[in-house]
């Protein structure tokens, strides 16, 4: 058996080496956990990920500006009301379909309304239904999905009354619960809600059912740790991915819907301005080429909003999956 | 055969792979030299790239790897320097054919074993149809698996564990490949089933000629089938030798390291040997021995430079600092003596 | 397989029940107008009273919940007060199926063609051009909403395309506005769906294993990946075909196409609340039904369900 050709022996090692580095060195047994130490920390980590995705800061910066201006709008100066009807004074005509120009930035609409500051304040009153939404949503999802996937006895009807609940197609419970309860911003919270809850709750219980068993948590628990310190730290970090994820996805989702509901007629009245009411009144006149930019300057805003929030939804539960740190 | 007459040659490899824009090196230069008809075991820790090592010689890195440096000779051929896939194809399941560890996983679940079989023997042996279906059934056979007509038509969820890696067994040797690679191909399985499939095996190799690369941590296994023993850490070789060469006269300390853990060595009463520490972070440059952190006989030049190989013998090579003349006289562990005295009969 | 079949069909019915009569109950909270139509401001309160007692509304909910399975039982939903007078609600609803179906079923067949081709696509070339346009499409499709974007075919597709906005069962160029409005999001759920997939299957143990046999790249992804492939998604595939029944509540409307969806929609907006019951009712349990043939079939494709007593040795 042939042996490969390597530095063989001592006389084609350096003979110019210090006799004196072959002395023991101090054994530190430390040193040697050392050696595979790594300074890991899970937030630093998510948030090291989130910032290197040039895509996200982007989405991030454009969600931020826009969510700021919304805020600011009214506040600044030239500024003119949302639900005012202008008149020609010599007319005294409406100005009706007026295009973007000097004293209406964005036009106005067909009963002459300042488009600009309508787009704005629709933009605030549909953003307040989703947070709205979305944080009820999410309170609601983590306390039903957390007791349901940590109390096993409960397992069995609370899966039955998932499925039934999820049988019934949430457009049409959705509508449903608009016409029951008659249309306005309270019921639109409210419906959306209630149809939304489920899929957050199904998601936390299968996380916590996951978790709770594996096998470093029985061993955690054998060790004795805390319960708060098992949820904190083991189970945690894996459900603020998904609970961060529902929730910035519900926000386009509520939307959506928010724009459904006002085509069928069960939305918010025309005299609350919303990005749904916008799109709807746009919709109706968007064969009209000079009169397109009632639809596309609400559309514009409404998409980016939208896409924002879902770029940024999925790149922070990419960032906060454990699995994709290095 | 490659100039030096052994079947398979590994000459410094390294392979790096790249994580994330950081660069792991999980094998910083390792060699090593088969010879026809041997049964190489490669020994280490997890993490020692004993199995990025093996997937190289059948080009199965991750994505991300790649071979930076070195030469892999086969056949008169360097695998190192294979650019495509297209190279690669004659060789797989050919050639070199390969053992994952998990058999429970390794089968695809939808497709009956008797069809996975069939699939190496059509592509590589060329027969079709009815002949292929026999020499399927032929295979099944051979690897020890009852009533094969049948199985051959059931799917992988149909058979245990153990019929299982079998039948990954005749995947492999449907071929009749020159080397056969099994990856801790015991490891999952019951100790029972352990004793049959690697006896299954050996007999194959006699009944097929075939060179055999073990990749375990278990010591046992070693010592059942091996010729040859090299020692893996921290993506180098640094001990190899014939299998009483390393049992019975392990030169590395990380070699003793390794034989002080098994349990059968430790006496009654006494708290159980382990070693101290952890393997290094590949992520960073490693100076010297990569062992010498965890080293309670390291040198200070074992924090300094690396070692080379020195040889104790035609057989039997290890890269210590301690095996260099000028270093101090070491006597291997208690474990390792009583090892000796009690399988050799011998006092040092 | 029998067992098995028997045993969901039974679980299937029992939701089915559960979800049918809850519907029925909270029909209940339906404003009464729903029942009247126009002639409710003309009715005093006595004479409201006397009529939902004609119509046995204002019988105990256990008694009205038999009498409607009764009817159910019969073929019969009951009849429609506002939307048609007097007209049987199945006749109402039976000759709007078939267009709903027929839409469906082809945005389906669209939706699985082009996803699935286009999700391979978007896994092989992972990370490259044609992966990340399709995921700037995915996201387009998912962030904005339906009812936004589909204005926007409607408006393109009729100013360049000249493609007409109203359905007209005689004009088949009014058939293809709708039906790729369909399944532009089936489009963009098969395609994320089948490129996830790929990726997964790619790291799969037996993949590995298929590749050091020696198999040419396109050999394993199709003999091995793709044909995996196709067992998960038979689980969804009834469910996608029944949902067809209900159509898509907002297209139907936007194109007037007389279908199921758009019905909804109508009745909902002209109040009349037997016929928004009789719809619910039919929407939801399709759904049941759906996952139910999902699961059978399932069991047929995966060798892995075990449902028959197999005398597998060990």
């Amino acid at each position: 058996m042939k042996i490969p050709d390597m530095a063989a022996s001592a006389a084609v090692a350096d003979a110019g080496i210090d006799r004196a580095l072959f002395e023991f060195a101090d054994y530190d047994a430390g040193a040697g956990e050392r050696g595979g130490y790594s300074n890991y920390s899970y937030w630093r980590s998510t948030f090291r990920m989130f910032l290197a995705n040039k895509v996200a800061l982007f989405f991030l910066a454009l969600l931020g500006s826009l969510l700021l201006f919304t805020i600011v709008q009214p506040f600044l100066p030239g500024q003119l009301s949302p639900t005012k009807i202008f008149n020609d004074p010599e007319t005294g005509m409406q100005y009706r379909n007026l295009p973007p120009g000097d004293r209406f930035w964005l036009g106005t609409n067909s009963i002459g309304q300042d488009l600009w500051s309508r787009i704005w304040s629709g933009t605030r009153t549909s953003l307040l239904i989703g947070l709205s939404v979305g944080l009820a949503e999410m309170l609601i999802g983590i306390v039903f999905g957390a007791i349901w996937g940590y109390v096993r006895r409960l397992d069995r009807v609370m899966t039955e009354i998932y499925n039934v609940m999820d049988n019934v197609p949430s457009t049409v419970l959705l509508m449903l619960f608009a016409y029951i309860m008659k249309p306005g911003f309270r019921t639109m919270v409210i419906a959306m809600c209630a149809v939304g809850w489920l899929g957050l709750a199904r998601f936390v219980r299968n996380q916590i059912i996951i978790i709770r068993d594996r096998e470093y948590n029985l061993a955690s628990r054998c060790l004795g740790t805390p319960a708060r310190r098992i949820v904190t730290r083991n189970i945690l970090p894996y459900l603020v991915s998904v609970i961060m994820l529902q929730t910035a996805l519900s926000i386009p989702g509520t939307i959506g819907w928010e724009v459904f509901l006002t085509y069928i007629g069960l939305g918010l009245p025309v005299s609350i301005p919303s990005l749904g009411n916008l799109v709807n009144e746009g919709r109706m006149i968007m064969m009209a080429p000079e009169l397109r930019y009632q639809l596309i300057f609400p559309t514009v805003v409404l998409s980016l909003i939208t896409i924002s929030f879902y770029v940024l939804g999925n790149a922070f539960s990419d960032a906060s999956d454990p699995r994709n740190h290095v | 055969m490659s100039d030096t007459g052994s079947l398979l040659e590994v000459r410094d490899l390294v392979i790096r792979f790249s994580l994330r824009g950081r660069m792991l090196t999980a094998i910083r230069g390792a060699s090593l030299s088969l010879a026809e008809g041997e049964t190489l075991a490669i020994v280490g820790e997890s993490g020692s790239g004993k199995s990025v090592l093996t997937k190289s010689f059948i080009g199965m890195l991750d994505q991300n790897g790649r071979i930076d440096s070195g030469s892999i000779l086969f056949d008169g051929q360097d695998l190192a320097a294979f650019r495509g896939e297209e190279d690669w194809l004659p060789l797989r399941g050919k050639k070199i054919a390969m053992v994952f560890q998990d058999p429970m996983t390794s089968l695809n679940p939808l497709l009956t074993v008797g069809r996975q079989i069939r699939e190496v023997i059509e592509l590589h042996r060329g027969l079709s149809g009815r002949k292929a279906e026999l020499a399927t059934v032929e295979m099944l056979d051979k690897v020890g698996i009852v009533d094969p007509e049948r199985r051959a038509d059931q799917y992988p969820h149909e058979f245990s564990g153990g019929m299982r890696q079998r039948a990954v067994i005749a995947i492999a040797i449907a071929c009749r490949p020159r080397i056969l690679i099994c990856d801790e191909p015991t490891t999952a399985l019951d100790v029972t089933i352990q004793a049959q499939i690697l006896g299954l095996i050996k007999a194959l190799q006699r009944d097929f000629a075939f060179t055999t690369i073990y990749i375990t941590h278990d010591l046992g296994v070693v010592a059942n089938v091996a010729d040859k023993v090299a020692v893996m850490y921290a993506g180098k070789i640094v001990e190899t030798g014939t299998t009483e060469d390393i049992f019975y006269d392990a030169r590395h300390p990380y070699t003793w390291a390794l034989l002080s853990s098994l349990p059968q060595l430790g006496v009654k009463g006494s708290p159980l040997y382990s070693i101290s520490g952890t393997p290094p972070s590949l992520f960073k440059e490693i100076k010297g021995d990569a062992f010498a952190p965890r080293n309670p006989h390291a040198l200070k030049i074992d924090f300094e430079r690396e070692p080379p190989m020195f040889t104790v013998s035609p057989t039997h090579r290890a890269a210590t600092w301690l095996l260099d003349p000028r270093a101090p006289r070491v006597d291997p562990p208690e474990a390792i003596r009583a090892m000796r005295e009690k399988y050799l009969g011998a006092t040092i | 397989m029998f067992l098995y079949a028997i045993k969901r069909l039974l679980q299937s019915l029992f939701t089915l029940f559960i979800v049918v009569s809850l519907v029925f109950l909270l029909m209940r909270l339906l404003p009464i107008e729903g029942y009247f139509g126009d002639r409710f401001q003309k009715m005093s309160v006595g004479e409201v009273q006397a009529s939902l007692g004609k119509m046995g509304l204002l019988d105990p909910w256990y008694l009205q919940l038999a009498r409607f399975y009764a009817g159910v039982a019969r073929g019969d939903l009951g009849v429609s007060f506002v939307y048609r007078r007097d007209v049987p609600i199945v006749k109402i609803i039976a000759p709007r199926i078939p267009y709903s179906m027929g839409f469906g079923l082809t945005a389906v067949a669209i939706a699985m063609a082009t996803g699935l081709a286009m999700g391979v696509g978007m896994a092989r070339s992972k990370g490259k051009f044609a992966d990340r346009a399709g995921t700037v499409y995915i996201v387009f499709v998912n962030a904005v909403p339906l009812a936004v974007y589909l204005l926007f075919v409607q408006l393109y597709g009729s100013s360049f395309f000249h493609l007409p906005i109203l359905f007209d069962k005689y004009d088949p160029k009014s058939w293809i506005l709708p039906a790729i409005s369909m399944s532009l999001n089936g489009i963009a759920f098969y395609a994320m769906w089948m490129r996830r997939y790929m990726v997964d299957e790619l790291n799969k143990d037996y993949i590995k294993l298929a590749r050091a046999k020696g198999l040419s790249n396109r050999t394993v992804m199709v003999r091995h990946v793709m044909r995996n492939a196709y067992v998960p998604m038979a689980q969804y595939l009834p469910a996608a075909i029944l949902a067809t029944i209900g159509g898509s509540i907002y297209i139907e409307s936007l194109y007037s196409i007389p279908g199921m969806g758009g019905l909804l929609v109508d009745v909902i907006q002209r109040q009349d609340n037997a016929m928004v019951q009789a719809l619910v009712l039919i929407f939801s349990s399709v759904g049941i039904v759906g996952l139910f043939l999902g699961d059978l079939l399932m069991a047929l494709v995966d060798p892995r369900i075990k449902l028959v007593k197999s005398e597998g040795a060990r």
